[in-house]
Parts: structure tokens; C-alpha cells; sequence
């Protein structure tokens, strides 16, 4: 709130997304005073989207109420499994049973409403998670996101697999799984817009739309990123640490770097091909004064011709079995 | 200036760290050339490898002046040599320049291979010989038998030998009074027109080519007019001097006396080591013998890993050479690595370090290719071609006759090794020569076998297997038949020229198999499969695919995810510079050298 009010003026926005610390965990008073600090420094356009992240068992009616009382539109919720074995690998506390309770209390006030899924848990197997992904189906969310496990540094889950107490399920396992995502839920209505995100018609998150296509925005708070005027700036992550530098009424930013033309071009262009959109030629020239063709000189020859990716003359797009390879097909055509 | 009979001129000798360079630190020292508060050890090995590596890699020539029990005071102008075998060229150039050597040996391990090897050279070039018997302070020194052996191999009298420690100083002052004593002064008539060797070069980038030389006849003067012999090409001496060690100029070098000169040579190619420096207006008649190019041993093919600095490659190659006349380079093209050279090299050693030396001094990215010895070849149509690289061989219809490389090597080891010399000679297709006894406990054992078995890996070999008491030299000997054909590597059905290799035939199926298991081993997996195949002609006797690549994606890519993955990319992007590509496949350059490891 204080790292807030130090905006000059106030700055309209079209977009608001509250996460990371699960703002859900607050007390309804606090969470209602940064709600208001946001409605006054970044006032929302009439047809913005306003999300917020939640944990299942966090939400409570009086939170649920605060939050549309705010201008909350969107509520993403992270259920990461409907099955207590992976939860419990998860680290979560929540339980299977936490959920439909909790989408009820969302739905009662917020209609849009987005669920977060986790595949590739340790002895997690294709059948566990085709049974989640029914699961979220059949409770009809706006959105799913499906995001592949990652064993972050540092993080429990990390340590427990340095030390050999879970394995990461093999590499192929993961593929079938990822592939199952697509599938099923393009099968329910559910069109695939990015890597891991999911949505019904025109229900795609404003916000991830900004990142992806690698737009202006702001961020607040322990560890937020922010992309203003094409400098990207990052939040120190420790949390003593932010609250010890807004006190003191010093920045909380501790790494910023603003890219030259080109980098931001390569930059743009490993973003917006995770979309399926893909890279519209026209706009990528318009919008970083760089030609796709350009940039990327003869490398996606190979991948054309293993149909890694599709080019129909004005949109370059990852193909099925792109997706799986996203980051070596990014890295070869923007970087070389 | 002295006058040629205040002068010496002598190398030191000997095998491989038995201390020449520390010796060499002490005439420094206890003739104060240098103090105490400008020393440090080995201080001649100025060269960054050198010091890195402990070794001397280049000869290191410096003047000093010692007062000798006569009351006069001489100039003695040293060469300290490697006694590294890949850098036997190093001394060979020293030794011309001198009329005596120093032949250092360990009191402990006593002879060697490169210290009969070097004492015959030394002995080919007429020079008096000051045998030393060094590290005399260690406490397993055992001089006696050392001296014995010296006797054996050499026919040197144990009471020629002085006793000296490069490391305590002991005796340092006896070995100086032997040089004034026993090496000669050096001849040649002081009036007579100039002649001065050129012994050794290197490139500076404000005075150009700073020409190392021994005068032999006449004198040189600062702004005399001079001629090089062999090109006869002109010049003035715009500075003269000495080694004292840096360069310290003076007004003139006479009959006798070591030291340099520069003459804004820019042009590299007019220098040729073992050229004559003659006078402009006065010239001698003829030019001195000069050396004997050294015959490379093995050849790799080095190529700038961007095309792009093939040109800057070539200038590097031509600078070092003016260093190091015993390497050798021709323009080569390759279909998957462009255009590079082919390099000849006296051993494996040496070609590292000239690898080492373009990379970091030049600051070139550098792709080695397997290295391989020279072949002939009797085509059908009745003509020998020389073979320096597996992709000059021609397709098998046209050899009539495939002739490789045999050495005679001599190996120096305990007697009770001479069983596994003898087995890993066999295995090599060695062929038996003799045995000779140094003493009880050491031997000397003649092999003749195929260079391409011994220059790889024997050093390594015969180390492991003696615990480091066997040493080896060789000398090339003749060109015999034998059964040998190219091996080919197709990457992704492309023929990758530069991991061809030239094999006996009854090794090429396992010499395919492995090196096909080590290629997938270095090559990382695309997003397609890749396959590998090893083929004679046209015959494949090996294959392995590399699986695609199936699953290599960030889930989550939101604010801060973006930064992290922009760098990784980045220095992905970076990575593949060190990589060639040979058709959509990028081959590291470890794979160039899976090639050559691929036997064990
Ligand atoms: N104890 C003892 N060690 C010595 C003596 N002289 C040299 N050493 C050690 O032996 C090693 C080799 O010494 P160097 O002077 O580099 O030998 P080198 O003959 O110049 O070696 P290369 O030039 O590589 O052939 C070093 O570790 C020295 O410290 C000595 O008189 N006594
Ligand atoms: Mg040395």
C-alpha cells in the first residue's frame, strides 16, 4: 500500500491482477484497506478485469464479499488437485473436499471464476490426472490453467527430491500428461490460448494477455515484477527485506534493466509465440520496429519442416508437439 | 664489447623437469642480473601456459656477466630449453647458437629418455659437454649409480661430473667456473663481413618482428644496413640489445655475442628462422647451414568457430610461427566446418599448446579435429600421394598400396616394467629390436611400430604403467604397407568430414562402434531425431540414433519468469557459438574429440 502511494497520480489501468501471497489469507480489514488503496491509485477502466488469486480453504463469504465490494471480477482459485495424495505432496492444506465448497462461496457474488491445476506430481499417474481434469470440468470454470510441475531452488518439495524421498515422474509420463490437458479440455469447450492456459469464449485472462504479448505493466508488493516504459523492474523477494525498505521510504526495487530495441524485439517474440496466436507479422513489426523474418534469418527452417511450428504466411504459431518443446523452439528462433 | 675470448655461449639441457629452469634462476641470482625483490621461480617461463603449467614451452635465451676466478669478467649468454620431447625443435635451434650445453640430470631419476636424446643432439652438433648432476640436495639423491648410468648411456666419465643444486644454490659457482673452463670461446673473425643466425622471433606489435640472433663473423651496429639472405630482402637496424632477461638495447653485437634486433619488419613472411643476417654493403658470400625443418608427427585440422574469423585465424597461425618455425599450416576447407587449417604438429603436447596459445592470445573460438598422422598412398594410376587428412583419402578403387608411418622408440624404464612395455607393444603392432641394460635396475628397450599407435596415447600409456619411472623417445624411421581404410562419420546422413579417421582394418568395426557410442554422448538431443552412423565406403558398420527431444517447456512464464528465461536463452545462444553446425545439427567440440578417445 505505502510502495502504492508513491505513485505520482493516480494511473488508470485496464487490467489488475492481486497474486502471489494469496491476498485471501488477509484479514478482511487489511485486504479491505489495499483494496481501496487500489481503486484510488489505479482506477479501473469500465470494462477492466480485476483477479485475484485464492486457496480453497481460505475463502470465506465475508472475504468473497470484500472483494467484490472492491471491483474483484475475476477469481483465480488454486485447487492444484481434487486428489488428498497429491495435495499432501503438494505442500497444500487444503483437501478435495475444500473445493466445491469454495467455488459456491466465489460463484454467490463472482462469476468469473478460473481453476489452477498441477500435473507431473510424484506418483501421479495419467489415469489420477485425466480423473482431475473431469473433475475441473465438470465444475464448468471460465478458465483452467494446467501448469507442469517445477521443482523450485530452495523450495521443500526441492529439497525432498535432492534428497531422494520423491522422484519427479519420467519425462515421457509428463508429455502424455500435458498432452491429455490439451485434449480433453479442447474437447469441452475449453480453447487453448496459451502453454498452459485454457479458457471458454472470451474468457481468457486479461492480465496473462498483457504479459504474453509482452505489454506495459505495473507490479506491487514482495518479489513483483513490473514492465513500464520498457524497463523491466523486479521487487526484492524476501519479505523482511521489502517491508525493511518501505519503511525506511526507500525502493523496493532491486533489479531493473532496460533492454535495447533488439533484445526487447527477441524478447517480444519467445513471449508471444507460447500464445497460440503466435506472432502475428504485422503487429510484431508495428510493435517492436523489427521484421519476424528479420530477427530470425533461416532457423525456423528445421522446425517448419518438422512441423514444430506452423506458418501460414502472416502468423507464425507453435504446433502440437511445438508445444511440448516450447522453450528449445523459443530459445533457437529468438536467440539463435 | 667483450672480446670473443671473454665470451660463452651454451644451453642448457636435459630431460623434462630436471630442473633447468631453476638452475637457470640461480646464474641469474648469484651473478646479480636480477635481485632478489625482482625474482620469483622459474623466471625465464615468462609465457602465461608456461607458468600455468609448470613446464618450459619455449626456449629462453639471456646474457649475464660472471667474474671468474682469472679475475675477468665474461659474458655468458644461456638458452635455457625445454626438455618437453614435442619441443625438441626449441633446443635443437638453441644449440646452434651455442658452443657448449649444460646436460642437467636428476640426481635421483637419473638418465632418461630425452636426456640421450638430447646429449646425442648436442653431440651431432659438436658441442662441448658440462654433464651436472642437479638436485644433489634431495635426500633419496643417489649420484653414484646416476653417474654410473651417465657412463653406460653417454661414455661420461664420472669425473667430468659436477654436483649442483638449482634448488639450494649448492655448487652453482663450479658450474659457472666449468663454463668458462670447458666450453669454448666462440670463433669467427670479428672483421670478417657479418653473419648472424637467426635462431628465433616473435612478433611485437609496436616494432614488428623482433629477430633473435647469434653473431658468427663481423659485427651489426645499431643503423647498420642488412640483408637477409634468403630473400634478400633490406632493412636498417632501427634497435639492437640484449636479453638481460628483458630486452636491453645496445650499440652493437660483435663476433661471438647472442642477442636481437628490430628493423620495423611488419611483414612476417620475410623472416625465416635459420636465416643469415648479412651486411648490406659487405655481404659474406654464403650463408650459414641454417636448420632442418622438423617433420610434423600428427596433423588436426583447427577451424574458427565463426567463418567469420578465418582471416584473423590465419594472421594469429603466422605470428605464432615466427615463434615456433616446428608447426606447420595450410588453408583447408571442410563441407560441415568451412574453411580452416590444416596444422602439423611434432606431438600431441605441442598441439595443445599451439591451440591454447591462438585461443587465449589471439582470443579465438577454435574447433580441433581429430588428429592423425601422415600417410602415402600408391594410387592404381601409379602415383604416391601424401595423406595429412582422412579427407584427401581417395575412394577405395583408386589405392593400390596404403603406407603409414613407422618410428623406432626407444623406451628407458625399471627392469621390472620391460614385461608390460613388451605387451604394450605388441598390442600396438610393435616389432622387436633390442634390449640394452643401463644398469641391473634399468633398461633400455628398441621397438619399431606404427607412429599413429604410439603418438596418441603411448606417453600416457607408458606412464600409468611404470608409475612415472618410464620415459620414451622416437624418431621416425619409414613408410611401410599397410592394411588401412577411412572410416567415415555421417551425422543425420550428412558425411562429417572432419570426424573421418584413417584405421587398420581389423579394428574399424570396433573403432566404429565406439566412436559412434561417444559421439551420442556429446551431441545433445534436437528437436529431431538424429542419426549416427559410422560407414567404409559405403559399407555402415555402425549405428545409434539420438532420441528427439520430446518434452522441454516452462509452464509458468509471468513477470519476473520472463527475465530468467530471456538470460537463460541468452547464454544458450552463446553456447551454440562454441558449437558447429553441420547440417541442422549442432555438433559441440568435444565431439571433434570423441574421435580421438574413442579406443578406450
Ligand atoms: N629439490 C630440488 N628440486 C628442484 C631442484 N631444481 C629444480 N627442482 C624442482 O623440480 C621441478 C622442475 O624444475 P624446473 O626448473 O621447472 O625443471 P625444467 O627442467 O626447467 O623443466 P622443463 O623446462 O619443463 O623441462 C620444480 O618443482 C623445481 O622446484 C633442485 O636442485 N632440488
Ligand atoms: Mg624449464
Amino acid at each position: 500500500m505505502i510502495e502504492l502511494s508513491e505513485m505520482k497520480e493516480p494511473a488508470p489501468v485496464n487490467s489488475i491482477f492481486i497474486g502471489g501471497g494469496t491476498p485471501t489469507y488477509l484479514p478482511p480489514l487489511i485486504l479491505k484497506r489495499l483494496l481501496q488503496a487500489i481503486n484510488e491509485w489505479l482506477p479501473l477502466g469500465s470494462a477492466g478485469e480485476f483477479s485475484v488469486e485464492a486457496t480453497p480453504e481460505s475463502v470465506s463469504d465475508e472475504t468473497i464479499d470484500v472483494l467484490a465490494d472492491h471491483g474483484v471480477n475475476r477469481v483465480s482459485l488454486g485447487v492444484q488437485s481434487f486428489q488428498k495424495e497429491s495435495l499432501v505432496q503438494l505442500d497444500r492444506i487444503h483437501g478435495p473436499q475444500h473445493v466445491i465448497p469454495a467455488l459456491e462461496r466465489v460463484r454467490r457474488r463472482i462469476a468469473n471464476v478460473s481453476l489452477d491445476l498441477i500435473f507431473g506430481v510424484p506418483d501421479q499417474s495419467l489415469a489420477d490426472w485425466e480423473r482431475d481434469l473431469e473433475n475441473a470440468i465438470s465444475l464448468a470454470p471460465e478458465h483452467i490453467s494446467t501448469y507442469g510441475l517445477t521443482y523450485e531452488k530452495g523450495t521443500p518439495m526441492w529439497k525432498r527430491r535432492e534428497k531422494g524421498l520423491i522422484m519427479a515422474v519420467p519425462e515421457e509420463a509428463e508429455l502424455d500428461m500435458y498432452l491429455a490437458s490439451i485434449d480433453r479440455l479442447s474437447n469441452s469447450d475449453y480453447q487453448q490460448y496459451e502453454i498452459s492456459n485454457f479458457a471458454k469464449r472470451d474468457r481468457r485472462c486479461r492480465h496473462n494477455e498483457v504479459y504474453w504479448a509482452n505489454d506495459a505493466y505495473f507490479g506491487f508488493g514482495v518479489g513483483a515484477a513490473r514492465y513500464v516504459q520498457g524497463k523491466r523492474e523486479l521487487n526484492c523477494r524476501n519479505t523482511a527485506d521489502y517491508i525493511k525498505r518501505i519503511m525506511d521510504g526507500r525502493e523496493a526495487t532491486t533489479q531493473s534493466e532496460a533492454l535495447n530495441a533488439e533484445d526487447s524485439a527477441r524478447e517480444t517474440l519467445a513471449i508471444q509465440l507460447r500464445r497460440t496466436d503466435g506472432i502475428d507479422r504485422l503487429q510484431f513489426l508495428e510493435r517492436t520496429g523489427f521484421a519476424y523474418d528479420g530477427l530470425v534469418k533461416s532457423r525456423p527452417n528445421v522446425l517448419l519442416a518438422e512441423q514444430l511450428i506452423a506458418d501460414d504466411g502472416r502468423r507464425v504459431s507453435l504446433t502440437r508437439r511445438g508445444y511440448c518443446v516450447a522453450d528449445a523452439i523459443v530459445s533457437k528462433l529468438a536467440f539463435g | 664489447m667483450p672480446a670473443p675470448s671473454l665470451i660463452r655461449n651454451f644451453s642448457i639441457i636435459a630431460h623434462i623437469d630436471h630442473g633447468k629452469s631453476t638452475l637457470a634462476d640461480q646464474f641469474l641470482l648469484q651473478t646479480g642480473t636480477i635481485t632478489r625483490r625482482d625474482f620469483r621461480d622459474q623466471l625465464l617461463d615468462d609465457m602465461d601456459l608456461e607458468r600455468e603449467r609448470g613446464i618450459t614451452i619455449q626456449m629462453h635465451p639471456v646474457t649475464i656477466y660472471h667474474k671468474h676466478t682469472d679475475g675477468q669478467t665474461y659474458e655468458l649468454n644461456l638458452i635455457d630449453t625445454p626438455g618437453h620431447v614435442d619441443f625438441s625443435y626449441e633446443v635443437s635451434r638453441s644449440l646452434a647458437a651455442c658452443e657448449g650445453a649444460i646436460l642437467l640430470v636428476d640426481a635421483f631419476q637419473g638418465v632418461q629418455a630425452q636426456t640421450v636424446a638430447n646429449a646425442f643432439l648436442a653431440l651431432e652438433n659438436n658441442l662441448a659437454i658440462v654433464p651436472v648432476l642437479n638436485k644433489i640436495d634431495i635426500a633419496t639423491a643417489r649420484p653414484d649409480a646416476v653417474m654410473a648410468e651417465m657412463e653406460t648411456a653417454l661414455g661420461i666419465k664420472p669425473e667430468q661430473c659436477l654436483r649442483a643444486s638449482g634448488k639450494t644454490g649448492l655448487g652453482v659457482p663450479d658450474v659457472l667456473g666449468a663454463i668458462i673452463e670447458r666450453i669454448p670461446a666462440p670463433p669467427g673473425d670479428p672483421i670478417a663481413p657479418l653473419k648472424a643466425l637467426i635462431y628465433n622471433c616473435h612478433f611485437d606489435t609496436y616494432k614488428g618482428v623482433v629477430v633473435y640472433i647469434r653473431v658468427m663473423e663481423g659485427s651489426v651496429k645499431l643503423g647498420s644496413k642488412i640483408k637477409l639472405m634468403r630473400g634478400n630482402q633490406e632493412f636498417s637496424v632501427i634497435e639492437i640489445g640484449q636479453f638481460r632477461p628483458g630486452m636491453v638495447p645496445c650499440q652493437e653485437l660483435t663476433t661471438g655475442q647472442v642477442g636481437y634486433f628490430t628493423a620495423q619488419i611488419k611483414i612476417i613472411q620475410d623472416v625465416h628462422i635459420g636465416d643469415t643476417v648479412t651486411d648490406l654493403v659487405n655481404p659474406a658470400t654464403t650463408p650459414l647451414p641454417g636448420y632442418k625443418e622438423p617433420q610434423p608427427m600428427v596433423y588436426s585440422g583447427l577451424f574458427p568457430t565463426d567463418n567469420e574469423d578465418f582471416e584473423d585465424l590465419r594472421e594469429a597461425l603466422g605470428k605464432l610461427r615466427l615463434n615456433d618455425s616446428s608447426f606447420t599450416f595450410i588453408p583447408e576447407v571442410s563441407d560441415g566446418l568451412g574453411f580452416g587449417f590444416r596444422c602439423g604438429f611434432l606431438g600431441m603436447l605441442h598441439r595443445e599448446i599451439i591451440g591454447q596459445r591462438l585461443e587465449r592470445d589471439c582470443d579465438l573460438d577454435l574447433v580441433h579435429t581429430a588428429p592423425n598422422v601422415t600417410y602415402q598412398i600408391l594410387k592404381t594410376d601409379g602415383t604416391v600421394i601424401v595423406v595429412n587428412s582422412p579427407a584427401d583419402v581417395p575412394d577405395g578403387g583408386q589405392v593400390d598400396e596404403f603406407r603409414e608411418p613407422i618410428v623406432r622408440i626407444s623406451f628407458l624404464v625399471p627392469s621390472k616394467h620391460i614385461g608390460d612395455i613388451m605387451s604394450l607393444a605388441a598390442e600396438r603392432r610393435g616389432e622387436y629390436i633390442r634390449t640394452e641394460y643401463l644398469s641391473p635396475e634399468r633398461a633400455i628397450i628398441v621397438y619399431d611400430l606404427p607412429l599413429a599407435d604410439m603418438i596418441f596415447d603411448m606417453y600416457d600409456k607408458l606412464k600409468s604403467f611404470t608409475h612415472g619411472y618410464g620415459t620414451m623417445d622416437y624418431e621416425l624411421k619409414e613408410f611401410r604397407p599397410a592394411d588401412l581404410v577411412r572410416l567415415d562419420v555421417l551425422v543425420h546422413h550428412n558425411r562429417v568430414d572432419a570426424l573421418s579417421v584413417i584405421v587398420h582394418r581389423s579394428q574399424a568395426d570396433r573403432r566404429g562402434r565406439s566412436l559412434i557410442a561417444k559421439l551420442r554422448k556429446e551431441i545433445g538431443r534436437h528437436m529431431f531425431e538424429v542419426a549416427l552412423q559410422a560407414a567404409i565406403g559405403s559399407r555402415v558398420i555402425a549405428r545409434e540414433t539420438i532420441a528427439a527431444k520430446k518434452k522441454d517447456v516452462t509452464a509458468k512464464c509471468y513477470g519476473g519468469d520472463i527475465t530468467r528465461k530471456r538470460k537463460l536463452w541468452a547464454k544458450q545462444a552463446a553456447g551454440k557459438k562454441r558449437m558447429k553446425q553441420v547440417g541442422q545439427v549442432e555438433i559441440p567440440q568435444e565431439a571433434f574429440l570423441a574421435v580421438l578417445q574413442s579406443d578406450d
